[in-house]
């Protein structure tokens, strides 16, 4: 639960974007604000075309904003794809010691930590696959060690689970939860499942297409670890199912 | 004339390449076996072999050297224009630039560089520079999003960029332009050298089937495919063998 003194990692105040689609202008994000707190777990749910992933191009400065401001109290954002963007000229741990290389750690010394993260998310005997001889879900876990190797302050993740089956997505999901508490990053997960966000959430950001915007920001006060079949989370997701059943 | 590559660089599409190469394998057995047997039946006994090797080698050497700048050349242009701004711009100004027939230059690469072997490569270039610079390009240009933005995301930002993301991403596109352009190079340097008479293997054949077909045209011709086949396997095989490796969707 994220709390008064806690510091704020991202603040989005007025902010809208637009596509440009040769001569037209078309807007996709109309008047964003919320806040991230630090530390806090922060779900974006809506329909498609709502411009989610165009949100977080937007905070990640990919994609320029047209109006509004954005404050970034973070220096090491990373990110996790849908379809997981591995580099497929490298190996699983060369993918995950990417960053590192980049970030200037020499090359021994960033194989060494991503080979501890890949064992962290369970692929240490993969450390040499292209990620072509990958399945999904391992291929997501190499993007999740990718991403949990520069130590960032802000994880992004776009629909992570989407591409993946229930069973794969849940055992991701867990372990998901586990790093999420045990490194204290701030989480901003894109998520087209109610239930997964409200299982994760401290906040949940409701967007509604035409142009992209919040319908309705909700709290998440449920105690955690959460229970997922309480009369509570049932609550919570039918009031959330409903919130986004109006707009759709 | 030569088109844009623009198949993408699928697992089947190297099987089927690595196929027709084993294939290849046979074929060569067969012409290296016909080789031998012309020899020990003293058909090329007439053949000046040190002349026709001079003249290969010189077609070689001008042929690896216009690679090589196009190669060079190539990247550098694919690079700068897929990255610019301008790319949509550029794009149909080069297409109408690769469509021209290429011999239809030469007249100019003459009347600038007279009828010397640097006249020779650079002519060459002007083929070979296409396809790779489209293969690139193309490459560069339909990578998909996420992959840009991940490479931005985790830092190859500014210089570092070309190393770590965008010459590993183009460079099953570079083996294949490379491929197309090497073949077009051959045609480029042989006919160069049949127009201007400037010594090397176009000349050599053009001498020697002057007077009708005759055992140097033969063995010049066995020559130059056994080259081919050579590099074919030595260099180009194994890169694709890789390529199909780790690129593999």
């Amino acid at each position: 639960m994220p709390n008064k003194s806690q510091q704020i990692a991202l603040v989005l105040s007025r902010v809208s974007a637009n596509f440009e689609d040769g001569k037209e202008r078309v807007l996709v994000l109309k008047d964003m604000s919320f806040s991230v707190p630090a530390g806090s777990f922060v779900s974006v749910v809506g329909p498609s075309g709502a411009g989610k992933s165009t949100l977080m191009r937007v905070i990640l400065g990919l994609m320029p904003h047209t109006s509004g401001d954005i404050v970034r109290n973070f220096s090491r954002p990373a990110m996790v794809f849908q379809n997981y963007a591995l580099f497929p000229w490298l190996t699983a741990l060369n993918n995950v010691a990417f960053g590192l290389r980049m970030a200037g750690m020499r090359k021994t010394e960033a194989r060494k930590t991503a080979k501890k993260k890949l064992e962290e998310v369970g692929l240490g005997h993969l450390e040499n696959h292209y990620p072509a001889a990958l399945s999904g879900g391992q291929r997501q876990r190499v993007g999740l060690a990718r991403a949990l190797a520069i130590s960032p302050d802000l994880l992004i993740m776009d629909e992570p689970f989407s591409n993946l089956d229930t069973i794969t997505a849940e055992s991701l999901k867990a372990d998901l939860l586990k790093i999420w508490r045990s490194y204290g990053i701030t989480i901003l997960m894109v998520n087209h499942l109610i239930p997964d966000a409200v299982e994760f959430s401290d906040q949940i950001i409701v967007m509604v297409a035409h142009p992209g915007h919040i319908k309705s920001i909700i709290p998440i006060d449920l105690p955690r670890p959460r229970d997922t079949r309480s009369a509570q989370f049932f609550k919570e997701v039918d009031l959330l199912t409903e919130a986004t059943r109006a707009i759709s | 004339m030569i088109r844009s590559i623009t198949h993408p660089q699928t697992r089947a599409w190297h099987r089927a390449h690595l196929l027709r190469h084993r294939r290849m394998w046979l074929i060569m057995a067969g012409v290296i076996g016909a080789v031998l047997l012309l020899t020990f039946s003293g058909y090329f006994g007439e053949v000046a072999w040190l002349t026709l090797c001079d003249a290969v080698l010189r077609t070689t050497y001008r042929l690896a050297i216009a690679y090589s700048i196009a190669l060079v050349l190539g990247a550098l242009m694919a690079l700068v224009v897929g990255w610019s701004p301008f790319s949509d711009i550029l794009f149909p100004f080069f297409d109408i630039l690769q469509n021209l027939p290429s011999f239809a230059l030469i007249p100019f690469f003459i009347y600038f560089f007279g009828f010397t072997s640097n006249m020779i490569i650079l002519f060459a270039v002007s083929s070979i520079i296409w396809p790779i610079l489209f293969a690139i390009l193309t490459a560069i240009k339909s990578a998909h999003k996420d992959l840009s933005d991940a490479a931005t995301i985790f830092g190859a930002k500014g210089w570092r960029r070309i190393p770590y993301y965008l010459a590993p991403l183009s460079f099953p596109a570079m083996l294949t332009g490379s491929i197309v352009g090497i073949a077009i190079g051959w045609e480029a340097v042989i006919g160069a050298e049949i127009i201007t008479n400037v010594a090397g293997f176009g000349d050599f054949i053009k001498e020697a089937g002057a007077s009708g077909i005759s055992q140097a045209l033969v063995a010049g011709t066995l020559v130059i495919l056994i080259i081919v086949f050579v590099i074919n396997r030595l260099v180009w095989a194994p890169l694709l063998t890789e390529s199909s490796k780790r690129y593999a969707e």
